[in-house]
């Protein structure tokens, strides 16, 4: 009998555990101090100091992240449902593509950012390569140069589009062709950031990057001229011939992206489990002394202020975020 | 009528939930795609290819697993030495370690920075982005089970019986082929099945060594990147469906086995 009793008892027990393990993590993922972030991988080290910062002023608030490619960050609030407050992408237009209207009702633009060629010490041709024969030089054939996918990853169209430039800016006919000839596909990885451990450990020679990966990663890189490196707008209309091809939404199915300067847009996800903290990270990544300072630090310059292309999406803004964000196309 | 021990209930209530646990997940995976998606998926030629692929590298690295794996087995279950708890555990380790860190120390050791890479290189073999790249890291993942499960088969055979083998004139390895293996065949199959199912599984170790080419688990994680969760759910369903009847037939074969034995 009294075996019995101890063996209710435990089961009583553990299931009264389990309930507790289910409230506990309701708990930490609603409470007033957690917000989740997802955001594109190239924002991993700034992002982790404008953390640090954030948490310093808001000793309260637990800011967690998780860092994927850009489209991954939005198919986990779209497809899995996951909870999420804020949402910063290294494209604005997959907030635009994906997020807009359903998940998100605006899009604002806050850094910019440029591609650049990352090599190591140990790269093939590591001592002669410069920005006058980097293309010369990834169609030889022993060079082994990646970027990631452009179906995937921004910067993997963007790569391609930086080498749509370089045949006009350089007047070589035909070099676009001439250089994806020498990229067999098993070059290409998920994310830009894939390339880098390639590179580190001498199984890639050359990899396109943005310039901000590099700076933080101590990566040796090329600077291309503003003409061919998608990091000024000023030349978007150059950049806009600039023509790709990427899948679109189901299996054969495509989609052209022109060419358009990087832009990192960032949004607050409308079913976000915790908005007013949302609201307050948003005020300090907006600042010009706060989070924008950091990105300016780490290579991605802001734009100061951060953008919103039309009035009636500034209509939608938060309150707080009215004074932080100016109406510019 | 009898009644039963609480205990009896016990045991019943865990298996429901376990029961429950497991299959729950995978009835909402088999169930979720519609059949004209389940049709057009498995016509696209990329997932067949994926999933062939799939199998066919995995079944590489239990071959290699079982021909290199055997004789290892086999000597740690009968020989006693200095350092043997060392060897078992350095054969555990690849289960102990994260995926992605296995992707990138197989890497570190196959790439220019390293002289066994410029070997390679030297010799025109190349991991990154190859098939032989796939099998190298599914054998590094699938291993352990395989030398384990076969261990345990050897060290159930009696040493006896090899002795008495021995005395009646059969060289060593006529013993081995003849008495030993014979006799812990269930357990090598248990283990090239245990060793097969991990390699099919594996992704986060496959994705940093190959992207392109594809298996299976990469091409359901891009699927699911590019398109969402409608058109990653199918080859989903494909590859855990035959793996499924794959794994059960093997089954049937140990079962039968065991009957004719």
């Amino acid at each position: 009998m009294k075996r019995t009793a101890f063996l209710i008892l435990s089961i009583l027990f553990f299931c009264f555990a389990v309930t507790q393990i289910g409230f506990s993590e309701k708990e930490e993922i609603g409470s007033v101090g957690t917000l989740t972030i997802f955001h594109a991988g190239s924002l991993s080290i700034p992002f982790e100091e404008i953390e640090k910062r954030f948490e310093k002023m808001y000793p309260d608030i637990d800011v967690q992240r998780e860092a994927a490619g850009s489209q991954q960050c939005a198919r986990k609030i779209t497809d899995l449902g996951k909870p999420c407050d804020i949402m910063a992408s290294a494209d604005y237009k997959v907030i635009d593509k994906l997020l807009i209207p359903d998940y998100a009702d605006w899009n604002i633009r806050f850094a910019t950012n440029q591609l650049v060629l990352c090599y190591t010490d140990t790269s093939t041709y590591a001592d002669s390569v410069n920005a006058d024969n980097w293309y010369e030089i990834l169609q030889k054939p022993r060079v082994v140069w990646g970027h990631s996918d452009p179906n995937l990853d921004p910067c993997g169209y963007r790569s391609l589009m930086v080498m749509q430039l370089a045949e006009k800016h350089y007047k070589i006919p035909g070099l676009y062709k001439a250089l994806v000839a020498n990229r067999p596909e098993e070059n290409i990885r998920p994310k830009s950031v894939d390339l880098i451990s390639l590179l580190q450990t001498g199984n890639m020679d050359y990899a396109w990057e943005y310039r901000s990966v590099a700076v933080q990663h101590g990566l040796r890189h090329i600077t291309l001229p503003d003409e061919i490196n998608l990091g000024n707008y000023r030349f978007d209309e150059l950049y806009s011939t600039a023509k790709v091809k990427v899948t679109g939404k189901e299996p054969d199915t495509w989609m052209e992206i022109s060419g358009q300067s990087v832009t990192y847009g960032i949004t607050m996800v409308k079913t976000a489990p915790n908005p007013d903290v949302g609201v307050l990270f948003l005020q300090y990544l907006l600042d010009a002394e706060g989070g924008l300072e950091v990105l300016r630090e780490m290579g991605q310059p802001p734009f100061l202020p951060a953008r919103v292309p039309d009035h009636k999406m500034k209509a939608t803004l938060p309150d707080e975020l009215q004074s932080l964000v100016e109406v510019k196309n | 009528m009898k009644t039963r021990e609480l205990f009896f209930w016990v045991m019943i209530f865990c298996a429901v939930i376990i029961m429950a646990f497991i299959l729950l997940p995978m009835i909402q995976l088999m169930t979720a795609p519609s059949i004209p998606m389940l049709k057009k998926t498995i016509r696209d030629r990329d997932v067949v290819r994926s999933i062939a692929l799939s199998i066919y590298t995995s079944g590489l690295a239990t071959l290699i697993s079982f021909v290199l794996g055997t004789p290892l087995a086999y000597l740690l279950s009968r020989a006693r030495f200095r350092g043997k708890g060392l060897v078992e555990s350095v054969i555990d380790l690849p289960i102990v370690i994260p995926h992605p860190v296995v992707g990138i120390a197989i890497l570190s050791v196959a790439g220019k920075n390293h002289w066994i890479g410029r070997i390679m290189a030297e010799l025109g073999i190349r991991i990154m982005g190859s098939v032989t790249g796939i099998v190298t890291v599914l054998t590094f993942v699938g291993l352990p089970f395989y030398i384990n499960a076969a261990k345990e088969g050897f060290q159930s055979v009696s040493p006896r019986l090899e002795r008495v083998s021995r005395s009646l004139g059969a060289s060593m390895i006529g013993t081995f082929f003849r008495i030993t293996f014979p006799l812990a065949g269930r357990s090598i199959l248990v283990g090239a099945i245990m060793c097969l199912a991990r390699a099919v599984s594996e992704f986060g170790a496959v994705v940093i060594i190959a992207y392109h080419p594809m298996i299976a688990p990469v091409m359901i994680y891009e699927r699911f990147e590019a398109y969402g969760l409608t058109y990653s759910q199918p080859v989903a369903f494909w590859l855990v469906a035959l793996c499924l009847a794959l794994f059960f037939a093997l089954r049937m074969l140990i079962l039968y086995g065991k009957r004719h034995a």
